[in-house]
């Protein structure tokens, strides 16, 4: 195998690896500091494509327009699923059916407007790809890569620096003495499943602009993107972002070793090696 | 101040306090002692809102505030020293100390309230990029003191301050709420050790199974016989 090919294996990995941190930056959040395992978000983020899809397509609004739609749009969509989440008061391990069971009538949703056939996004935004070297770095991806990391980014630093940030680990860490000291809980909590539901709404548009999208292929990003979540450690924003890359290198070098097929092997054993080897991590 | 009338607490049906009435003027330090197991945390949980009152009215400055939210009780000036510390563990000392000017109004003196603190436990400026839960007992109490300084209360719930602590710290801690109170901080102090409590304090009640079982001044509480022996032999 040529170092060339090697290099463009290790370029795509880096792309889908900061793909499923920027899928799973709202997922581990609301692990943390919601205690919902928000598998709906993944049915948030095919709803926010397909959403993408009917209206950036032919003809439609560019791009970024749309996000300026579907990123409100999802922040309310989060507040109103914690809403119903906490009236309920749904724990940690009932919201794995509960929003699981959210995931499958969003499907159907998705079925019945768009049908279960593949629908592809044609747009002319930012085609091509530039030539640096031998290697082909695509614009789209770049873009993708660009805001996965601008994301993750400013997640850490709202978490470490800002009043927000600190009332909610403080809420994390003893609910009641941080109300005491003034701390809105439950405005928090609101809050933090709209920013959930937002990032959720941008994966969306990019899943759109990069994949070719059919309800059922909600299910099949739950594993490599729940594995990067775990392995980022729970409520870690740059961890997500490191544990992205380090899953999409690991696996896209191992499709250009070996096949494809043993690419899904690669995020679980990852997984596995790092939970035995560093079991406080989850 | 602090006015309780006829307060009752209770968990499900079991009565935690019953029929608990007590005064605190402004600028007064009173003590609230008792065996283990006395309500004395529940009372305290009670009138910092964290527990629901079954009936009887809780008043700060003639406001009933029975109905409010922890964090409204926050707006009013009245700030807690949990039981145990209870600190933000995972985050470090210096922002276990912003927590406590979390509130709007308070956000403005956050720097000079920190150097406050830092002046009164110059150890917690060493400290300060440490996390909370990996500090000694005696460094976590100052660190919940700070914590409650930081929002320059006007009524301060102490809960159990001398619990765990080694007799060298305890003192100190007695200190330090001295020093507090001098500042013009009305107080109400919550503890087992009953010597320490009445010590420091203008006025005492003592609460058994729920109920104040005796009040008065500590020095009527100290010549009172049966009193004596049955919640003042410990702790010394």
């Amino acid at each position: 195998m040529s170092a060339t090919l090697l290099g463009q294996s290790v370029l795509s990995g880096i792309f889908s690896g900061c793909l499923y941190a920027l899928l799973g930056l709202g997922l581990t959040l609301s692990w943390r500091y919601l205690k919902i395992i928000n598998l709906a978000h993944f049915a948030f983020i095919f709803l926010a494509a397909y959403l993408t899809y009917q209206l950036a397509g032919p003809g439609g609004r560019p791009p970024w327009l749309v996000l300026l739609i579907v990123v409100p749009l999802f922040f309310a969509l989060g507040v109103a699923q914690q809403a119903l989440l906490d009236h309920f008061k749904v724990d940690e391990f009932a919201s794995i059916i509960v929003t699981f069971g959210m995931t499958i009538l969003a499907e159907v949703f998705i079925q019945w407007i768009w049908s279960a056939d593949f629908v592809r996004l044609e747009t002319q935004f930012l085609r091509g790809s530039f030539e640096v070297g031998a290697f082909f770095l695509p614009k789209q991806e770049m873009l993708m890569a660009g805001a996965s990391l601008a994301l993750c980014a400013a997640t850490a630093g709202f978490l470490r620096f800002t009043w927000t940030g600190k009332a909610l680990r403080a809420s994390l860490d003893n609910p009641p003495i941080a109300a005491s000291y003034g701390v809105p809980g439950q405005r928090l909590a609101l809050m933090t499943a709209g920013a959930a539901g937002a990032l959720a709404g941008v994966g969306g548009a990019f899943m759109a602009l990069l994949f070719t999208l059919a309800p059922s292929q909600i299910y099949t990003w739950f594993g490599v993107v729940l594995a990067t979540v775990m392995l980022g450690g729970l409520g870690s924003a740059m961890g997500v972002f490191a544990a992205g890359l380090l899953i999409g290198v690991c696996e896209a070098v191992t499709m250009a070793l070996t096949a494809p097929a043993w690419a899904p092997v690669v995020p679980f054993t990852l997984l596995i090696v790092i939970l035995v080897l560093w079991p406080e991590r989850v | 101040m602090l006015s309780l009338e006829k307060l009752d607490v209770s968990y499900g049906e079991a009565a935690a306090l019953t029929n608990v009435s007590l005064e605190l003027a402004d600028g007064e330090i009173a003590c609230v002692i008792g065996p283990n197991g006395a309500g004395k945390t529940t009372l305290v949980n009670a009138i910092a809102r964290l527990l629901p009152a079954r009936s009887g009215k809780i008043r700060i400055s003639g406001e009933d505030v029975s109905g409010l939210t922890p964090q409204q009780l926050a707006d009013r000036g009245v700030a807690l020293i949990p039981e145990g510390r209870r600190l933000f563990n995972t985050m470090s000392v210096e922002e276990n100390l912003e927590l406590g000017c979390y509130r709007a109004s308070l956000r403005s003196g956050r720097a000079q309230s920190l150097d406050e603190i830092y002046t009164m436990f110059p150890i917690l400026r060493d400290r300060r990029a440490q996390k909370a839960g990996t500090l000694s007992g005696g460094q976590q109490q100052m660190v919940a003191i700070g914590r409650a300084l930081m929002a320059r209360p006007r009524l301060l719930l102490i809960d159990e301050p001398s619990l765990g602590l080694a007799p060298v710290v305890i003192t100190q801690v007695f200190e330090t709420i001295k020093a507090i109170h001098a500042r013009g901080v009305t107080i109400l102090l919550i503890e087992q050790n009953a010597a320490k409590a009445l010590a420091v304090s203008q006025r005492a009640y003592v609460l058994d199974c729920g109920a104040i079982v005796a009040q008065g001044s500590p020095a009527e509480l100290r010549a009172r016989g049966g009193i004596n022996e049955a919640y003042f032999g410990h702790g010394g």
